[in-house]
């Protein structure tokens, strides 16, 4: 069995009295370690797909399963738990707390953490991943002070500190330059490669699909192989 | 490492206009909750401790003089009324009364019959009285003689009785002031005393106007054992019509009447600052819930539980209301020092509340700010802990 599963999963949104289905009957099984990208155009159910895996809205009708474990029969408290600690998360923006230093955006997903390693560690190990990622003379930047591309790799870098076992990227390098675009890809599968870390990215760039190992298009909320 | 705790701090710090208004409409309510409580303790308390200080289990004294002693007793007025000795017999005779003691009140005048400042002078019977002696016996150990005076615990203070066997003239007659009551916590305490039998030698000076030798201000009476003190009263005004009776629970009636309409003003005014700080409070965190509902999405999103997102909003509103509450004790303490002595009430007043008393002010104070503070905040919070993170990506 694939670390994820999705199991003939639908998803509607309600709007006024007229019913939206952002995902139909979408099947698929991804392996543990594969680096699996979505593409697809605008509005074709992608995000919806991408949060439906994270435990961040459930079903309509179908199942989503993690390791065997069907996510949406669990308790919100398990479910925040799965988010913080089996999941790292990229969003379409950079989602950064405008109060918090860079550093401190970093060791926020440790502090919901059931079981905190110890405070050096992780300390340390933010400044590997700012490092990492371009931005070791930004570690006490706050949100205001960084550019959209700055920003950016501050959020990838955050979705690394709890070591996850699977990361959800929805447009993860949609602000950034060709170059940039291109250290952080290699980034990603450095950390695939070396950590076994799953990826699910959705990205509209044809070239960064052609490196992942597993190409999946949406189309109106339907899964079709690349 | 960012806390929860640093994390609200840097909330709080975030808006310091937003969060100073709302500090200062807690620390408002507060200040109203104190100043009240403390007024309508200290009227209460000292009413309290006036009548239960007394002594005797009845107070009989002419028609119409009940208010007068009340304010003796009560505030330290100094009021003079006189009825005739004849009455005691008659009070004596009546069923349930076991002993009795009589007081005349006189008034001094500075610069025309005494030299002490104007005060209430009390010439009480040695032989029969159970009133003053209790508080006289430890600081003077024996019976007064002619000429000899003690002054209440404030007076001697005023008159400087520290320095016993002072002299003064007292109504054409010279006095020496031997001693001074401990403090009784009633009227007693600005009062000076004088044994009975000075008051031929005080008439015959002619110092003292209206006051006859068979004159006497009030009796003072303890019923027997068993006896309900009401309806000893009650028998008194039905049988001596020349003659008002106050039980002792009864003393202080018109001062608590009054008392009452002012607590229920100083109460409306607590109900509307409370309801005014709960819609701030609420009104201000549903600004807030509206503006950090991005956030509240992020931190959902990288595994912030319900709990979490409550705790956080919890630590603002509990900092907010802890420090505005505080603010509002020291204010409302301030208050009540300051303008309590715009009330004649208060200021006549002659017990202070004590330590115990304040610290339970203060804490039913410190609760109530922080609780409406919490009890404003909560709709909004329960609405962002419920919020989907899914919202924050759909937003972007």
């Amino acid at each position: 069995m694939g670390q994820i599963v999705i199991d003939a999963v639908s998803k509607e949104f309600r709007v006024a009295n007229d019913a939206i289905a952002a995902v139909r009957n979408a099947s698929l099984v991804i392996e543990r370690g594969k680096f699996v990208s979505i593409v697809g155009h605008s509005g074709s159910g992608k995000t919806t797909l991408l949060s439906l895996i994270g435990g961040m809205v459930s079903p309509t009708s179908g199942r989503v399963l993690f390791n065997g474990d069907d996510i949406y029969t669990w308790t919100s408290d398990r479910l925040s738990e799965y988010r913080c600690e089996k999941v790292g998360f990229m969003f379409q923006s950079a989602s950064l707390l405008p109060i918090l230093t860079a550093k401190e955006n970093l060791l926020l997903p440790v502090a919901f953490r059931s079981q905190r390693a110890p405070d050096a560690g992780n300390g340390q190990k933010a400044d590997a991943l700012l490092h990492a990622v371009g931005l070791s003379d930004k570690i006490s930047a706050y949100p205001a002070q960084l550019s959209g591309g700055q920003q950016r790799r501050v959020a990838i870098a955050r979705a690394f500190m709890n070591d996850p076992e699977l990361i959800l990227a929805d447009e993860p390098t949609g602000d950034l330059d060709e170059e940039t675009e291109n250290e952080m890809m290699q980034f990603f599968l450095r950390m695939n490669r070396e950590h076994g870390t799953t990826f699910i990215m959705v990205t509209h760039n044809s070239d960064l699909a052609r490196k992942t190992q597993q190409r999946i298009r949406m189309h109106q909320g339907m899964l079709q192989p690349a | 490492m960012p806390t929860l705790f640093t994390f609200a701090f840097k909330n709080i710090k975030r808006k310091p206009l937003r969060t100073g208004i709302l500090m200062f409409a807690i620390a408002l309510l507060v200040s109203a909750l104190v100043f009240s409580l403390s007024f309508v303790q200290r009227v209460n308390g000292s009413i309290k401790k006036s009548s239960e200080r007394l002594g005797a289990d009845l107070l009989v004294v002419p028609t119409n003089a009940r208010g007068a002693a009340e304010e003796i007793l009560l505030e330290n007025r100094i009021k003079t009324f006189y009825m005739k000795r004849s009455i005691m017999d008659r009070v004596r005779a009546l069923p349930g009364v076991d002993r009795l003691t009589e007081q005349v009140y006189l008034v001094t005048v500075t610069g025309i019959c005494c030299s002490v400042p104007e005060s209430m002078v009390i010439a009480f019977n040695q032989d029969t009285d159970f009133i003053i002696q209790p508080w006289l016996k430890e600081k003077v150990q024996r019976r007064l003689g002619k000429g000899e005076a003690v002054a209440g615990f404030d007076s001697a203070f005023n008159i400087r009785l520290g320095l016993i066997e002072m002299d003064s003239m007292l109504f054409g007659n010279v006095f020496r002031l031997v001693g001074s009551l401990e403090k009784t916590g009633t009227g007693f305490d600005t009062a000076v005393f004088i044994g009975m039998e000075n008051l031929p030698a005080i008439i015959a000076s002619g110092k003292v106007k209206n006051l006859q030798s068979d004159d006497i201000s009030v009796v003072l009476v303890k019923v027997k054992p068993g006896v309900d003190p009401a309806s000893v009263a009650a028998s008194v005004e039905d049988n001596i019509i020349e003659a008002d009776a106050m039980a002792r629970k009864d003393i202080g009636k018109n001062i608590i009447s009054t008392l009452k309409d002012m607590s229920r003003i100083f109460t409306l005014m607590v109900v509307l600052a409370s309801v005014f700080s709960f819609f701030l409070v609420w009104a201000i965190f549903t600004a807030i819930a509206n503006e950090r509902s991005k956030e509240v999405g992020i931190m959902r999103a990288i595994g912030a539980k319900e709990s979490h997102i409550l705790t956080l909003f919890f630590i603002e509103v509990l900092v907010i209301g802890i420090a505005g509450s505080l603010i509002g004790i020291v204010a409302g303490m301030g208050m009540s020092a300051v303008f309590s002595k715009g009330f004649t009430i208060v200021r006549q007043l002659s017990t202070q509340l004590s330590l115990s008393e304040q610290a339970v002010i203060a804490a039913v104070s410190f609760l109530g700010g922080a609780i409406i503070c919490v009890l404003g905040a909560l709709a909004p919070i329960q609405r962002l802990k419920k919020m989907e993170p899914l919202m924050v990506i759909k937003a972007e």
